[in-house]
């Protein structure tokens, strides 16, 4: 299957595909060689394990193989790359009979939708009190805080996070890779925003790194 | 003009660049009268390089074996492509 990014790669990096090349392409490896690293890191995102991600790695570089005469555009290889991942790993999805996760947000949590952890950190002014309460909140979590947090995300709404915030792709370049409209992107982006905010709230709470006035009242 | 609710839902995409120019020019209209959400504005950037440095201290290397293994798909590759030539 040729997804959006891929056909996009190949399409604009080759307006009208007639002339004479005036150059052979670079070898497969040479290009993918530099993003091997970032795209294990990617394919364990997707799948949460490891034996998983080596084989969605490997299975995206066969691809990836075999499609490489479609990528004019050495420039744009790491989305393309990506693409190509998480279309393999669509279909490993679909052939485990596990389809993407979408359920409304609001039917996980009716009130996770409206969530503000920038609010909610302004009125319950929680314990330990400090002058730059919202940066101070951040700080209290470890990368192992931060990491289950952001794994107890709903996967549909995580994915677009990773692909933009830790990878830096556009959200243009997100929505084509995850084959729906911006529109769509960026509601899931913002649905995985608030479901972060409201994780680290409420880890904050149950790991006792802020006291919140609620508590105080019990 | 739009409103803190619509400020809010477009700030993370403000921080990625990836809103077009009208867009953009509204949000920024709005965060000259608003205080509360430049203040957000400036929450959410710190939050998303806690989420984005996170990410790049704890992200895990390819293993070794599995680099073995993909040098050996290169190396297929390269000979089959010499022997088309």
């Amino acid at each position: 299957m040729t997804s959006t990014v891929e056909a996009t790669v190949s399409r604009a990096a080759h307006p009208g595909a007639t002339g004479a090349a005036t150059e052979p392409p670079p070898a497969f490896a040479q290009i993918v060689r530099d993003h091997l690293d970032g795209l294990y890191g990617y394919c364990f995102r997707l799948t949460g394990d490891p034996a998983d991600a080596e084989d969605l790695v490997q299975e995206s570089l066969l691809r990836a193989m075999r499609a490489y005469d479609g990528l004019r555009d050495p420039s744009r290889a790491k989305g393309w790359m990506f693409a190509i991942a998480t279309n393999a790993w669509r279909d490993l999805m679909r052939a485990r009979g596990r389809e993407l996760r979408t359920t409304s947000l609001d039917d996980l949590d009716p009130e996770a939708g409206e969530f503000s952890l920038f609010q909610t950190l302004t009125i319950e002014d929680p314990f330990p009190y400090s002058d730059e309460l919202h940066l101070d909140f951040l700080r209290l979590f470890r990368d192992d805080d931060v990491r289950a947090v952001f794994g107890s995300i709903t996967a549909a709404f995580r994915l677009p996070i990773v692909l933009t915030v830790v990878h830096g792709f556009s959200c243009k370049e997100a929505a084509a890779m995850l084959e729906i409209p911006l529109g769509t992107l960026l509601s899931r982006l913002h649905r995985g925003r608030k479901q972060l905010e409201r994780g680290l709230w409420d880890y904050a709470v149950a790991n006792g790194l802020v006291t919140s006035t609620e508590e105080d009242r019990r | 003009m739009i409103d803190c609710r619509e400020a809010v839902r477009r700030m993370w995409a403000y921080l990625d660049r990836s809103l077009g120019d009208e867009p953009v020019e509204e949000f920024e209209a709005h965060l000259e009268t608003c205080q509360r959400c430049c203040g957000e504005l400036e929450f959410s950037r710190h939050l998303r390089d806690m989420v984005a440095d996170t990410d790049q201290r704890s992200a895990p290397a390819m293993p070794p074996e599995l680099r073995s293994r993909v040098e050996l798909l290169f190396a297929d590759a390269e000979t089959s492509t010499e022997g088309r030539a």
